[in-house]
Order: structure tokens, then C-alpha cells, then sequence
């Protein structure tokens, strides 16, 4: 609840740190780094970068995506709608004699139901996606950063949550120079910055 | 689709002039940012403006006027505006085409071109839309076609292809536009990035969805779009195929074959093809995008439409065979009458266009020889155009009672409102080119060598 | 779909076009043309509606009309009298057409008073319930908003009294001289009251000259016969006694005098069906220039110049051994002998039973061969008989010629003209309108202002016949009543009758009372007047009142020098000219009727024009073509025709089967009147009067042709159809059929596999379904006016017909077949919507707008329909008519009152098609609901049935046994059209019979018995 009011700016985040920033120098050094944060307990993390990176789900051990099985319902959802209303409009409601042809004409109603049941594995899959990812979010502690601007360019970055249980804001940001992350700084709301 | 496979071994670059992310983020952002672009584009879209203003008089001419400014009669019930509806439906098939069936393909040839493509798809079946629309005798009651409840306990028949017409193409265009818009979240955010100006940012912004690129986000971003181009691949299919069912599940002569789904489809490839090359051309060399649309590119979808081409030749000639072997002698007339009657002029332009150009480019030379490629492009468009016509203008013109028989002769108001209906796609289209990055900025970037963790990370 | 063998193409006898058969360079153009032409007309299509549906001008004062009239004298309902006029019940009333010196008798559908439907009176001689074209379309005629409102004089508003001063003071003038200088020149009328004023003007004006004008008059017959038998007659065919006729140049079924009943009686003995012993189907031989219905009925037609017709018929008289002509030489020039030999053996053969009939256009002589061979064939008394007409003022155009003379010699002082339009139709050496000039006084009594009335110094508006009261005789004698079904629309009109009433007495009095007067001797005093009176009015025909049939003795002498004035000798290469009706037109009277100036020629399929109508050989010998033009229109030539110090240039058109070196000119086209007393009419088509000479009013042997330059677009129905072979018009040899029941061309049908049956079960309740009977229909086209006129069937105009939107619900297809210069027939087949079970209009509809119903019915929803067009794409007979314009915008009020109540107007946009009388079959089931039982047989009649004079269309419940169509549909010539695509129509034809002669069957293997594939 809170991350949504946050989200659309609503509620004024906790003061203090959101979370650390880390930037590095390419889909390499980041996979690296991201399967050393992985393996090193952190949970409440991610991995930056302008274009999705082969091999990272691995290395961050991501679950595969829910994804599939809301499109299979969403889908079902669509098909057996449209055949629905079909029955009840032709057969029902609204039974006239077409063509000497049954009030229930099965076979000229696939067409129309097939369409429905891609019409509700569309928006299945596009609105699902956008909940799993919790999109649109405006406001994300990683925007506080001015470097962040790059990751839509050629910047990569790892950022890690002041919510993880590891978090802390002396040892996180060595941690990350550690193993390689450049321009380290921790998130501040822009107000709280001095 | 082997011929598509094959494609891949190709060794030639994908991106040629080895870009950095950086560079390319900037000459294909760069384009829809400052004073950019140039004159060209104004009088390009000032043009494009004046043919939409003029289809949208005509049209509401017709409207108050009636169907008859048009050139239909009694049997030719239906004259242009179902082959625009056709036609534009068929071009609007090779965006998706490319951006679903070769992602499923794993093409990564596509990501220059799917953007436009896309966009391309999604600007034709706008216009598409707007002729059933308008064809019709009482264009104020039209939303009698969807299934709302109202006063009269009235529904519509499921069980007649306009209505599966209908759904299909509303489907495809709702589909199309959720595709488009998916792949360019990431795209808006690097545009968000960019700006400097305040609204440009809170558009951009706004659209972005506050896009971070997150690999969590990433994860399921990459799983919908698998997913959607999975689906969007029947779709593709199947509209079409219901497009050909107009004609199909009708009993005139001419219209009621099987072969029609697929051999609807191979044509819209290959129209849809040939319109991404033609617009791809011009956006090459206005924009200098040579290093992104590359040789390459144009010759794979030259052979794409070689394919595709000799597909269609091949229907062509079926049609042909089955008449004749069927021993219908509604069927054999109307083919004879097609090549051989009053029709012959259209059937032979068609022939010469569809099936005699590609034929060049089973020649490599052809193939990258882009003044060539641009023109056959044009004559295929055209080509097709006259498929439509053909198929739905002599089969109608010649059916079963000779004494009913007559010719269709167009007005000024069946070309003035196809010729308008250009207006409305480079309106957009060219509302497009400035606004939004013509090309998938992520997508090349992925697709660049550096872009592989293993390539050694420093440079 | 089922496959349907092929006729090889040898066995092809049908063509599509004559560029098609010929392979001309236009038609090669016409295939390789680039691109079609863009039609600059259609933005300006709603302006070509109102050219000819253009309203009056508000000073017409209208307003009021559409208002009922009711009759002010009191006539009787036909079916029941009601206690009052229930509103939305219609009224039915027995009434008559006057038509020349014929007379159709009708029953008229009045609602509230106001008559919107016209149908023949069963009770009546010449129409025996059935109509005509004509008849069907005079109820326009009624409504016409141009007919004239009021008196005028000099062009300018009169009053009525100031006339009747004038006329009265100008009569007591020429009392003294005994009527010198005064003449009335009418139309030919057979009404006892006419003829009684006449005979008491005569009284009056010892020296009155009455003369009675036709442009299409019967002269030739009544003189004919009174060269062969001293006195003139009128010959009265009856074609149902008749087992071989032989048609001289005579259109009997259609533009001959008697046409309705001919066609009826015809018919009755077309009947493949009858049991032999009853009697046999007759054989029809047909001599003529130009194709007619009559001559696409022939089982033997013979392409002939009408001038040498002549030589046909004293051949025949030779042959058959008539006093007077055997003693001749043959005939000079080649005609067929073997023809000519085989219809006088089947004459022969047919004795009594034998007809031969002559056209109006050949010479008197030619009337009196044909009375001889009628007396030597004995079939006068039983085939033909020959009657003296009474009260009949007959047409005499050598009287007319007599009296312009004497006008232009200003011997005639005062002349009135009852009707008509001479300064239009009389031949044009005459210059009538100029003789006019020098006429003192002159009035002309017509509903419109026309060409005439601009000529005279006064113009009094005439009535209608269904708003005046009159009296005529059939052909045949019988008496019927003109009764008005309205008061007249302007009250300023006047009947013939009230005028000649004041020139014999120089009082007033109304028609309804110089009427009664003229029957008040008739009927004596046994029953009393009035009993009488109501009776006559109720049947509208006085029973047995015919003529008694005249005693015929022929002079051999007579015949001797009536065959001395033919001109027997031949100039084949000499280019002739024939005069004909227009089979819509007339002559021109019905010129101003947008029915029948939309509605097809039966045979040229030629609408809202006339044209030159040549064979295809000597079209090539003038070297004029019909040809394209860049822009893709169908263009005709047009070629200049002189006859003396007069020519005209008018399109040609090329009818197969057409006599060569022969023209065939249709009158009663380009009438001069202005737009604004002729909207529809005007400017239509070409005035062939202007050629007309009275030597050689009907025939001219050598005219000079030569192409001109232009050329003129025809607005053709039907151009370029070929049957292709397919088994559409389906027909055999009567003798061959009755042997393997095989009709031609053959569908090879197998039943195809039905996936699922209809979910109502059509073996219960009332299932409607139709036969048409291909052996019975002539084509002419009286059904599609019957049905425009039952349906409020808009008019659209050349424009739109030539675009090929004719919205015509029941259309009549022509096929030619066999080589294009000698074609072995034409066949018609009338095409309503057929009524599918299995409907494919229905499926494709998205809007469900075109259903089925539980009977049968394909019913189409006009307030559902959105208009895509799909249906009429997906109809495989092409039935479907869109209204592609609001056609119904600019009906004018009056014309609005002779729409049907029980039918809607359809809006722009929306489609339409014959519902078989759907507003007929309630009509029926609510009756048969009142009266408690179920619709019976023969309840329910639909328009184009009704008004069939050859009883071709059946229609009724199929499950009734009972019902006519019901038999014929298990008649052994029942087929469905196109029945291959299992639409399962409920339309079905019954197959062409030909009863041709052995000795001179045709090569044509689509039509008799060869296994030719």
C-alpha cells in the first residue's frame, strides 16, 4: 500500500537513505556483480541496464515469470465469453431462421470466438506484465540519482534497497565498489539531499 | 520459412559502422528532438494533411449524398471501397508479421525495421477501418454490426463473415496497438531521459510508465512480449483469413474457393513487405539511417517478397486449375472472363506486377539494388491493389445469370477517397517519424556485439 | 456446388453480345481498354431525378388533393357494399378504359377514395381479369402533375363559363348555315353516348364535319375487309379455337388491337398439358420485319421486309386456292417456299381451325387476302369472326388529310378537338399545326397542354377516365360503364361528353347524366331503370351484349383488284422504313408515364428511348456499329433517314433477327412539349412522326439512309447476356419431351449434401411458392408494372438505369439463340426473387436484416437494413435492388396518391427485392382469420400474377392440394434455376415447349431432342 501512495507521490517516503546505487561499466561487470550480490544474500536488489542481459535471470536465480498461466486465463476468459454470447444472441434471445441453418450454427461462430480469445490473451499478457512490474511507478528511489538517467542510454546499474535485510549505509556502498561498482551514492529524495 | 532460416548465416552486420549504445541512442533519438526535422518533413506533412482534408469531404459528400456518387450498380455491389479495405488491411500485415512470427523465428534482423513496420501496420488498418465503414447505404446506424443490447431486442448475425470481419480486424488493430506500445516503453524512457524541456519530459515521462530497466522488470517485460508475439501470430493468420472469408463463404463464382485463406495471407505479406520497403527507402535516405536499415535488411526482405510473390503466382494459377478441373462451368467462365473479358486489362496488370517484377530478384544485383527495389516495391503495392479488384469486381460483374451482367465504371468519388485515404496514413506516419524513435533503440542495442555479457565487458 | 455439363460450343446456340459473336474491334477495344471512365455525372444523379420527377410549380395549388375525393355521384363497390368506407379496407369498383376503339374493362382499388391499383374486370371480354402494361400504368396517368388545371385561353387562365358563352353564341352563329365550316375532329371512340351526341350535333349541323384520328388506327383492316366483302368490318381472332395461325406482320400478343385477350386465349392453347383429345397445342408461324413477342412465341418465324409480307400472303392464298388469286402468277422475288409450302399444309391440315391474322400496318389488300383464306379455310365462324362495329367513330386518316386541306383553305371556321394531339402525331406532310393557324375558332379538350393545345385558341382540361363517367364497347360489342373511382384532381376539368352535350344543345349538363340519358332506351322498362342501372354499375359490363357475328361473303372480283394495288415486285437491296407502336408508348400518349417509359422493350431491352432498329447485315452495309468510346461508355451510332423533303438522325441500335435492308421506327418518342408541361416525357427519345407521310404512313419501300456523325447512349437493361449454355430458360421439343421428358440445355444435377435441415419443418402450415410458366409468358412485361405499381417501386431516371440500377423487382431476361443473322428464337423468362430455403442472401447479412419466416418467406427488414450489399452480391440471381439514392425525395403529391398504403416507401440506403406480395398474403390471413377458417386456394394473388394475361406465375400454399401452383410443381417441365447450388428457391419454372414442323425443325440441338454431348 504504501509503495503505491509513494508511487504516484501521494506519501512522503521515510526519511533517510532509499537505497544505493551502483553503476558499471557493462553487461559483463554487471552479471558479474549481480550473481556476487545474489551470492551474497541480497534479496531486495536489481540490475540495471538499457537493454535486457542474456544469462542475468540466472545470475540474479529470478523464478521463472507467472506470467503465462494469466494469459491462459485471460484467454480462456475471451473465448468462452464470445461463444456465450453467440449462443445466447443466435440460439436464445434472438433465434431467427439464416439460411435454413441451425439457430446454434456452431462452425460460423469459431471465427468470432477464436478473435475474442486473442483479444483476452492480449490484454492478458500487456496488463498482466504491467502488474507483475508494477507499472506505470513514477516515483522510484533510483530516479533520486542524476546519473540513473544514463541506464536508458548505456548506463549500467545495480541498485539495492534500504529495505533488504543486508542493507546498511556504510558497508552496502563498499561492498558495491568491491566488486566493481563505480560512482556509488545513496538515494536521497532530492530535498533531503544537502 | 526455411528461406527466412537461411537468412541468419549470413554474416554481414546487423548494425554496420560499429556504434557504441551511446551512438546509437543518439542518432535515432536526435531525430525526434530540437529543430529537427528539415523542411522536407513540413511539405511531406502539409501534403499529407490537404489529401486527409479532401477524403473527409468527400466522404461526408457521400454520406449526405448517398452511395450512388459511387460507380457501383446492381450486380458490382461492392466496388473500391472494399478493395482499399483489403488492400490496406493486407499492408497492415507486415508489421506484426515482422515484429511476432520473426521474433518467433528469433530474427534479429527484424529490430531495425519492426519499429515502422509496426507503426506502418497500425496507420493501414486505420485506414482500412474507414472503408467498411463507409460503404455502407446507412453510414449513421453502422454500430447496428456490434452486439449491443438496445430497444429493438435486435442482435447482429454471427453467422455472416462481416461480422467476423468485425471482430477480427478490431482485434488486430487493438492487438497491434498494445504490441506497439509495449515495445516502446523502454524506448519513451530513453526520450524521457534525453528531454530537457518540461512537458516534452512529462509526456515522455508519463507514457514511460517510469520505466527503470530493471532485469526484475526486464524478466516479465521479455516474457509478455514472447507471449504476445506468440498470439499475435494466429492473429495475423486468422485475419486475413476471415478478410478472405468475405469472399470465401460467399456462393459467387470466383469468390467461394478454399484457397482463398492462404493464399489471402501470401498476399498480404507481400503487399505489407512491399509497402515497409518503400517507406523504409525514403526514411532510410531522408533520415541516413544506412547503418541501421542496412543492405542486408532490404535484400532479406526482397527474398521475403520473392517468396511471398511466387506464393501468390502460385494461387494465381491454382485458381485456374481448379476451375477448370471442377468442371463448374459458373467457376470456368469466370476465370476465362477474368483473363479474357472485359476485366483482362486489370488481370494482366496484376499478373505483370505480382508475379513477372519479384522475378528480378532472384538475381543478387536486383536484390541490393535499391533504385530497383524501391520501384518494384511500388508496382507490387499496385499489383496487389488490382488482386483485390480483380477478385472482387469481375467475379461480381459475371455470375451465374448472364442477363444480369454489367460493368463496374469508378467515379471521381471511388479515387478520391482511396487517393484521400493516403492522407490519413502519412499524416500519422509522418507524425511518427518526428515524435517517436523510428527504430527499437533497446532492441538494437541488444543486438550489438558489446551487448553479450561474454564479449569481454571492457572496450 | 454440383457440376453442370457443358454444352460443347456448337451446341451453343446462345451469344452474349453481337460484339462478342463477331469479335468486332470495338468489342477488342472494350476488352483492352486501359482504364474506365470516371463518370462526371454521378454528382449531379439527384438533379437527373428531378428532370423527370420534377414538381409542378406551387401555383397548381395542389395543396388540397392529397385529401380524399370521393365521388359526388353515387356509384356501387364492386365486391360488398360496406355500410361506410372502413379506413385501411379498400373499396373495389368496377370502371373501363377507354382506348381508342377498344375498351379495357377494370376493377380499380380505391383506398379512401382514392384509386391506387388497377386490374383487368374478369367480367369483361377484353380482359377477363387480366391487364396490360398500359392498363396497369394509366393509374399514373391519373396523378400526372403536369396535367392541366384549368381552362385557358390563348395560353392565358379563362374561366369556363366565357367558353361555354362563346362556344354557344359561335354554334346559334351556324345554325343558319347548317353547321357550314364547323368540324370536330376526334379520337376513334366506341362510347353509344358519344355517338349519340354525334348523331344529334349532326341533326343540328346537317354539314358538320366530324372527323376521328390514331396515328395507329385500323383503317387497313376495315377497308381491307370491305374490299373482300363490300362492307367494312373488324376481324375478331379467337386464338383459342385457332390450331395453326399464321401472324402477318401482326404483333396480336402485344401492340395489335385486342392484345390482353388475344394473349389469354393463346395461351390456353400453348398448354403442353392438355389431354390430347381435349385439343392440341397450337403452331404459331410468323412472318415480320422486326422481332416481336409475337414473333419470339413463333415455332416458325420468318425474317421479312414488311413490303413483302404482301407477296407472303398472296403465295398462301395461291396455294390455298382462293377464287381470284389463282389465276395470278406467283409472287416475284425468292421468298422461302419450303416455309411458305409447310404453313399451308398445316392451314390446310387445320381447316377451320386454321387463323391467319394481318398487322395494322399492311395494306387494305392485305386484310382482304386474309379474309379470303380465313373464308376458304373455313375458319371464319370459328377461328375468326367478322363483326360491324356500332357507335363507333373509327380512326380515318385519308378524312384527316381531307380536313387540314380545308383548314388550311380556311373552309373551316370552327374546329373542336376532343382529346388527342394531332399537331404531334398526324403525319408530318399535313403540317396539321400550320392548317391550325387558319382556323378561326379553336378549342382543344386534353389533360396536358400539349403541342396541340398551344396551337388552339382555347385549351379546356380534360378528364381522366377515372374521375369521368362515360360508356364504351369492347371490340367485340360488349357494353361497359365508365365510372369515376375520384373526383376530378382539378375541379376546372371537363369530360369529352359535357362539351359535345353543349354543342348539340348549348346547355350544361353533367356526364353522369347525359350518360344515363344515352341507356335509358337501352333498358326497358321490364326491371325498372335504376335496378338495371346499380346492376350495370356493380358489374361494370352488360352481359351479352356483343355483336352479332357478321354473314362474310367474299368477291372473287374484289380480291382481284385489291391484289392489283399491291406492289408485288422486289427491290431486295432497297432499304424500307416500318412505323410501329413503341410497345410502351403507344403512340406517344403515355409519354409523360415514368412506368412506361422505365420499363424495358420486351425484345431490345431499350429503356426511356426509341431507336433505329436495323440487322446486324445491313448495320455493317451503313457502317454504323454500336462501339466504345475512350471513357468506356457504350455508344451508339447514329445514322440520318430522309423520307421526301424530311430526315432525321436518330441512334441505331442492332437487333438480331431483324429483317435486312428493313428499319423499324418506334412512334409516340420526342414529344416537342416543353419540360414544364412534360416533365418526364420531355426530350426523351426521337420524334419518328416527323418521317411519317399519309401515303406511306406504315410502310416506306425506299428511303435514304446514310450514316451521320455522333453518336447516342442508349440506357439497355439488358446488353450483352448470353445464356452461356447454362440451363437457365430451359425448353424441348414438345413431341421429343413427350417421349424422354429431357429439357434444354440439361443440368446435370445431384442432390448435394444438406449438412443440417432448416430448424422449422416447411411440410406444415402455409408454405407459398411460385411457378412460372416458360411456355405461357410472352415477356411483355406486364408483371413488372403490376408489381411497380403494387409496391411503390420508384422511377429513376435514363441516368441511373444506364449506370444498370434499375430497381424493377420482377425483371424479364431475353436470350437470343442460334447464329446471330438468322437466330432460331428469343426466350424470355421473368426473374422475381426466387425465395430460397436455403437463402445465401441471409447468412451474409451482419445485421440480421434479411430472414427468413416460418413460411417460406424471404423477408427482407427495411428499417434493419444498414446497406452493405452483401446480400445482392450473394444472390445468385441478382434480384436485390439498392436504393442508391433517396429515390422517393422528389415523388410530387399527386404521383404520392397512387402509392399503396399497405407498402412502405424505402429510404436511400437501404435494399430491396420482391416479397411475393408479403402486404397480399396478410391481407388474405386477416380475412381468413375474421371469417374463422384457413386461407383457401386462390386467396392470395400477387400482383405480377394477377395481371399475367397468359396466367404464366401460379402462386399459393404449397401444402394446399388444392392450389394450382401446388400440380404444377409436380409437373414433369418443373425446374428450379441454378438448383445446383442448392439454394432450394421456391420460385420454379415450368420448361419451354416448341411445337415446331417436322419438315422444318430447327438445327438446334438446345431445344430439341439430339444427345449432343
Amino acid at each position: 500500500m504504501d509503495y503505491l501512495l509513494e508511487s504516484i507521490g501521494l506519501k512522503k517516503p521515510h526519511a533517510g537513505a532509499k537505497g544505493v546505487l551502483a553503476e558499471f561499466d557493462g553487461p559483463g561487470p554487471l552479471l558479474a556483480a549481480a550473481r556476487k550480490l545474489h551470492e551474497r544474500g541480497f534479496t531486495r536488489y536489481d540490475s540495471h541496464s538499457p537493454f535486457p542481459i542474456h544469462g542475468m535471470d540466472d545470475a540474479m536465480a529470478l523464478p521463472p515469470s507467472r506470467l503465462g498461466w494469466v494469459v491462459f486465463l485471460a484467454a480462456c476468459l475471451g473465448g468462452g465469453g464470445g461463444l456465450l454470447l453467440e449462443w445466447f444472441v443466435s440460439a436464445v434471445d434472438y433465434p431467427v431462421i439464416i439460411s435454413g441453418k441451425p439457430f446454434f450454427s456452431l462452425p460460423a461462430f469459431i471465427p468470432v470466438a477464436f478473435e475474442l480469445t486473442i483479444l483476452g490473451a492480449a490484454f492478458g499478457a500487456v496488463f498482466g506484465m504491467f502488474a507483475f512490474n508494477q507499472l506505470p511507478r513514477f516515483h522510484h528511489p533510483v530516479f533520486y540519482s542524476d546519473r540513473f538517467g544514463k541506464i536508458t542510454d548505456d548506463g549500467f546499474f545495480i541498485s539495492i534497497e534500504s529495505s533488504d535485510p543486508l542493507f546498511s549505509v556504510t558497508n552496502t556502498p563498499e561492498y558495491l565498489n568491491s566488486i566493481g561498482g563505480k560512482n556509488i551514492e545513496l538515494l536521497h529524495p532530492d530535498d533531503e539531499k544537502e | 520459412m526455411s528461406a527466412i532460416k537461411e537468412l541468419n548465416t549470413q554474416l554481414e552486420p546487423l548494425v554496420t559502422g560499429n556504434p557504441t549504445f551511446a551512438s546509437v541512442t543518439q542518432r535515432i533519438s536526435e531525430l525526434t528532438e530540437g529543430k529537427q526535422p528539415n523542411k522536407g518533413w513540413w511539405v511531406c506533412f502539409l501534403a499529407a494533411l490537404g489529401l486527409l482534408f479532401m477524403m473527409k469531404t468527400l466522404i461526408l459528400y457521400l454520406i449526405w449524398e448517398g452511395t450512388g456518387i459511387w460507380g457501383l450498380n446492381n450486380p458490382v455491389g461492392w466496388g473500391w471501397a472494399i478493395v482499399n479495405f483489403v488492400w490496406w488491411v493486407g499492408i497492415g500485415h507486415a508489421g506484426t508479421l515482422i515484429s511476432a512470427i520473426l521474433f518467433l523465428f528469433r530474427q534479429k534482423w527484424r529490430t531495425s525495421i519492426n519499429r515502422f513496420a509496426e507503426a506502418m501496420t497500425i496507420f493501414a488498418v486505420m485506414c482500412a477501418l474507414v472503408f467498411p465503414g463507409i460503404h455502407i447505404g446507412r453510414v449513421w446506424v453502422a454500430y447496428w454490426m456490434f452486439p449491443l443490447p438496445n430497444q429493438m431486442q435486435m442482435w447482429p448475425n454471427f453467422r455472416s463473415p462481416l461480422l467476423w470481419d468485425v471482430f477480427a480486424v478490431g482485434t488486430y488493430f487493438t492487438v497491434s496497438c498494445l504490441f506497439w506500445f509495449v515495445g516502446l516503453i523502454p524506448d519513451l524512457a530513453t526520450l524521457r531521459d534525453r528531454s530537457t524541456g518540461k512537458i516534452r519530459r512529462f509526456i515522455y515521462g508519463f507514457f514511460a510508465f517510469g520505466w527503470r530497466g530493471g532485469n526484475r522488470q526486464w524478466q516479465h517485460y521479455e516474457k509478455a512480449y514472447l507471449i504476445l508475439a506468440g498470439i499475435s501470430t494466429p492473429l495475423v493468420l486468422s485475419v486475413h483469413t476471415v478478410v478472405s472469408f468475405d469472399f470465401a463463404v460467399s456462393i459467387v463464382p470466383g469468390w467461394h474457393t478454399t484457397i482463398f485463406p492462404p493464399y489471402f495471407v501470401a498476399g498480404a505479406v507481400f503487399s505489407g513487405f512491399a509497402m515497409v520497403m518503400t517507406l523504409g527507402i525514403i526514411a532510410r535516405k531522408i533520415y541516413h539511417l544506412e547503418d541501421f536499415i542496412t543492405l542486408r535488411h532490404l535484400e532479406t526482405m526482397n527474398k521475403v517478397m520473392l517468396l511471398t510473390g511466387m506464393l501468390v503466382g502460385y494461387a494465381y494459377g491454382c485458381e485456374f486449375f481448379v476451375a477448370a478441373y471442377s468442371g463448374n462451368i459458373y467457376e470456368t467462365a469466370i476465370f476465362i472472363n477474368r483473363a479474357f473479358g472485359p476485366y483482362a486489362w486489370a488481370y494482366w496488370t496484376m499478373i505483370f506486377c505480382n508475379v513477372v517484377v519479384p522475378q528480378a530478384f532472384w538475381w543478387k544485383k536486383a536484390r541490393r539494388c535499391i533504385p530497383w527495389m524501391f520501384v518494384a516495391s511500388i508496382l507490387i503495392n499496385i499489383g496487389m491493389w488490382f488482386e483485390r479488384f480483380v477478385i472482387t469486381v469481375t467475379s461480381l460483374a459475371q455470375d451465374y445469370l448472364p442477363s444480369s451482367w454489367d460493368y463496374f465504371r469508378p467515379t471521381i468519388f471511388d479515387i478520391g477517397i482511396f487517393v484521400g485515404s493516403f492522407g490519413l496514413f502519412f499524416t500519422f506516419f509522418l507524425l511518427f517519424l518526428r515524435f517517436l524513435p523510428a527504430i527499437a533503440i533497446s532492441e538494437v542495442k541488444g543486438v550489438l556485439p558489446q551487448a553479450n555479457p561474454h564479449h569481454g565487458g571492457e572496450h | 456446388m454440383s457440376s453442370v455439363n457443358k454444352e460443347p460450343e456448337s451446341h451453343n446456340p446462345y451469344w452474349r453480345s453481337v460484339n462478342e459473336l463477331e469479335g468486332t474491334p470495338e468489342f477488342q477495344r472494350y476488352v483492352e481498354r486501359e482504364f474506365p471512365y470516371l463518370d462526371e455525372e454521378t454528382a449531379t444523379g439527384s438533379v437527373n431525378r428531378r428532370q423527370f420527377l420534377q414538381l409542378m410549380s406551387a401555383s397548381m395549388a395542389l395543396g388540397g388533393l392529397t385529401a380524399c375525393r370521393r365521388p359526388v355521384n353515387h356509384i356501387v363497390p364492386y365486391v360488398r357494399p360496406p355500410e361506410d368506407v372502413i379506413p385501411g379496407v379498400p373499396l373495389y369498383y368496377a370502371t373501363t378504359m377507354p382506348f381508342g376503339e377498344e375498351a379495357f374493362g377494370l376493377v380499380v382499388e380505391s383506398h379512401e377514395g382514392r384509386p391506387t391499383k388497377i386490374e383487368g374486370n374478369p367480367d369483361h371480354p377484353a380482359t377477363l381479369g387480366k391487364s396490360s402494361m398500359q392498363v396497369q400504368a394509366s393509374i399514373l396517368g391519373l396523378y400526372d402533375p403536369n396535367r392541366s388545371p384549368r381552362t385557358l385561353r390563348g395560353g392565358q387562365p379563362a374561366e369556363w363559363k366565357d367558353f361555354a358563352e362563346a362556344l354557344t353564341s359561335l354554334t346559334s352563329g351556324l345554325g343558319e348555315t347548317g353547321g357550314d365550316g364547323l368540324a370536330v375532329l376526334s379520337e376513334a371512340t366506341s362510347s353509344p353516348t358519344v355517338a349519340r351526341l354525334k348523331r344529334a350535333i349532326e341533326q343540328k349541323y346537317p354539314k358538320l364535319r366530324w372527323v376521328a384520328y390514331e396515328a395507329l388506327g385500323s383503317e387497313n383492316a376495315h377497308e381491307g375487309t370491305a374490299l373482300a366483302t363490300g362492307t367494312s368490318l373488324r376481324p375478331l381472332p379467337h386464338f383459342d379455337k385457332a390450331d395453326t395461325i399464321l401472324a402477318l406482320d401482326a404483333d396480336f400478343l402485344m401492340t395489335e388491337e385486342n392484345a390482353i385477350r388475344n394473349s389469354y386465349d393463346f395461351a390456353n392453347r400453348r398448354d403442353p398439358d392438355m389431354p390430347a383429345n381435349k385439343s392440341t397445342m397450337n403452331r404459331l408461324y410468323v412472318a415480320e420485319p422486326a422481332y416481336t413477342v409475337t414473333g419470339g412465341m413463333a415455332d416458325h418465324r420468318l425474317r421479312l421486309k414488311a413490303s413483302r409480307i404482301a407477296a407472303v400472303a398472296v403465295a398462301v392464298a395461291k396455294a390455298l386456292g382462293v377464287n381470284g388469286v389463282t389465276d395470278l402468277e406467283a409472287p416475284a422475288g425468292e421468298l422461302d417456299p419450303v416455309w411458305i409450302e409447310n404453313a399451308v399444309e398445316d392451314l390446310r391440315r387445320a381447316g377451320s381451325h386454321g387463323l391467319v391474322v394481318a398487322g395494322r400496318r399492311q395494306p387494305a389488300a392485305v386484310h382482304a387476302l386474309v379474309a379470303a383464306i380465313n373464308h376458304r379455310l373455313g375458319s371464319i365462324g370459328t377461328a375468326v369472326t367478322y363483326v360491324e362495329p356500332l357507335d363507333t367513330i373509327r380512326s380515318d386518316m385519308k378524312a384527316l388529310r381531307d380536313l387540314t386541306a380545308d383548314m388550311a383553305d380556311k373552309k373551316i371556321s370552327t374546329l373542336f378537338i376532343l382529346g388527342g394531339n394531332p399537331v404531334y402525331n398526324a403525319p408530318a406532310d399535313l403540317d396539321f399545326g400550320k392548317a391550325l393557324g387558319e382556323v378561326g375558332f379553336t378549342a382543344h379538350l386534353s389533360e396536358l397542354y400539349d403541342a396541340t393545345s398551344e396551337r388552339c385558341l382555347w385549351h379546356i382540361s380534360r378528364t381522366n377516365f377515372l374521375e369521368s363517367w362515360g360508356d364504351a364497347r369492347a371490340l367485340d360489342g360488349t357494353l361497359s360503364l365508365v365510372q369515376p373511382l375520384i373526383a376530378p384532381l382539378h375541379a376546372d376539368s371537363h369530360s369529352d361528353l359535357t362539351i359535345l352535350n353543349l354543342i348539340a344543345t348549348g346547355e350544361e349538363a353533367t356526364a353522369h347524366d347525359l350518360v344515363r340519358e344515352s341507356w335509358a332506351e337501352r333498358f326497358d322498362g321490364a326491371v325498372g331503370f335504376e335496378t338495371n342501372w346499380k346492376r350495370l354499375l356493380h358489374d361494370g359490363v352488360l352481359k351479352n351484349s356483343s355483336y352479332r357475328p357478321a354473314q362474310v361473303t367474299i368477291s372473287a372480283d374484289g380480291i382481284r383488284q385489291a391484289v392489283t394495288t399491291l406492289d408485288l415486285t422486289t427491290n431486295e437491296e432497297a432499304i424500307e422504313v416500318v412505323f410501329g407502336p413503341s410497345t410502351a408508348l403507344h403512340d406517344g400518349r403515355f409519354a409523360n408515364n415514368g412506368w412506361l417509359q422505365e420499363v424495358p422493350d420486351p425484345i431490345t431491352k431499350i429503356t426511356w428511348d426509341n431507336a433505329a432498329i436495323v440487322s446486324p447485315t445491313t448495320a455493317r452495309k451503313l457502317g454504323a456499329m454500336r462501339k466504345l468510346n475512350k471513357l468506356g461508355e457504350l455508344k451508339f451510332d447514329m445514322i440520318d433517314i430522309s423520307i421526301g423533303g424530311a430526315s432525321l438522325a436518330l441512334a441505331l441500335y442492332i437487333q438480331p433477327g431483324h429483317a435486312d435492308n428493313c428499319i423499324s421506327l418506334a412512334l409516340g418518342y420526342g414529344r416537342p412539349e416543353a419540360e414544364a408541361v412534360l416533365s418526364v416525357g420531355h426530350g426523351v427519345g426521337f420524334n419518328t412522326y416527323l418521317l411519317r407521310t399519309t401515303d406511306a404512313a406504315h410502310i416506306v419501300p425506299s428511303v435514304e439512309v446514310r450514316k451521320s456523325i455522333g453518336t447516342y447512349e442508349l440506357a439497355i437493361t439488358q446488353d450483352h447476356h448470353s445464356m452461356e449454355g447454362r440451363p437457365l430458360v430451359r425448353e424441348a421439343e414438345l413431341t421429343a419431351f413427350k417421349e424422354n421428358g429431357k429439357l434444354y440445355p440439361e443440368a446435370h444435377y445431384h442432390e448435394p449434401h444438406q449438412l443440417w435441415e432448416p430448424p422449422v419443418d416447411y411440410s406444415k402450415g402455409y408454405q407459398w411458392g411460385m411457378t412460372i410458366d416458360l411456355n405461357r409468358c410472352t415477356g411483355c412485361s406486364a408483371c413488372t408494372i403490376a408489381c411497380q405499381s403494387e409496391n411503390n417501386i420508384p422511377v429513376i431516371g435514363k441516368t441511373q438505369v444506364g449506370k444498370g440500377r434499375e430497381m424493377h423487382w420482377i425483371r424479364v431476361d431475353r436470350y437470343y439463340k442460334g447464329p446471330i443473322e438468322d437466330p432460331q428464337g428469343v426466350v424470355m423468362q421473368p426473374v422475381p426473387c426466387q425465395h430460397c430455403e436455403n437463402a445465401p442472401c441471409e447468412q451474409v447479412c451482419p445485421v440480421t436484416a434479411t430472414t427468413h419466416d416460418h413460411e417460406g418467406l424471404n423477408t427482407m427488414v427495411y428499417n434493419r437494413c444498414i446497406g452493405t450489399r452483401y446480400c445482392s452480391n450473394n444472390c445468385p440471381y441478382k434480384v436485390r435492388r439498392f436504393n442508391f439514392f433517396n429515390y422517393t425525395k422528389d415523388i410530387p403529391e399527386t404521383v404520392q396518391m397512387a402509392m399503396n398504403p399497405d407498402v412502405t416507401v424505402r429510404f436511400r440506403g437501404v435494399m430491396e427485392k420482391c416479397t411475393y406480395c408479403t402486404q397480399r398474403i396478410n391481407q388474405a390471413r386477416i380475412t381468413s382469420k375474421v371469417d374463422g377458417r384457413e386461407i383457401r386456394a386462390g386467396d392470395v394473388q400477387t400482383a405480377c400474377q394477377q395481371a399475367c394475361p397468359v396466367n404464366a406465375i401460379s402462386f399459393g400454399n404449397i401444402n394446399n392440394e388444392k392450389e394450382r401452383v401446388t400440380a404444377l410443381k409436380r409437373n414433369p417441365r418443373n425446374y428450379q434455376i441454378l438448383q445446383e447450388i442448392n439454394t432450394r428457391p421456391r420460385t420454379s419454372y415450368l420448361g419451354r415447349m416448341r411445337n415446331s414442323n417436322e419438315h422444318l425443325a430447327p438445327d438446334d440441338s438446345a431445344a430439341n431432342g439430339h444427345e449432343g454431348h
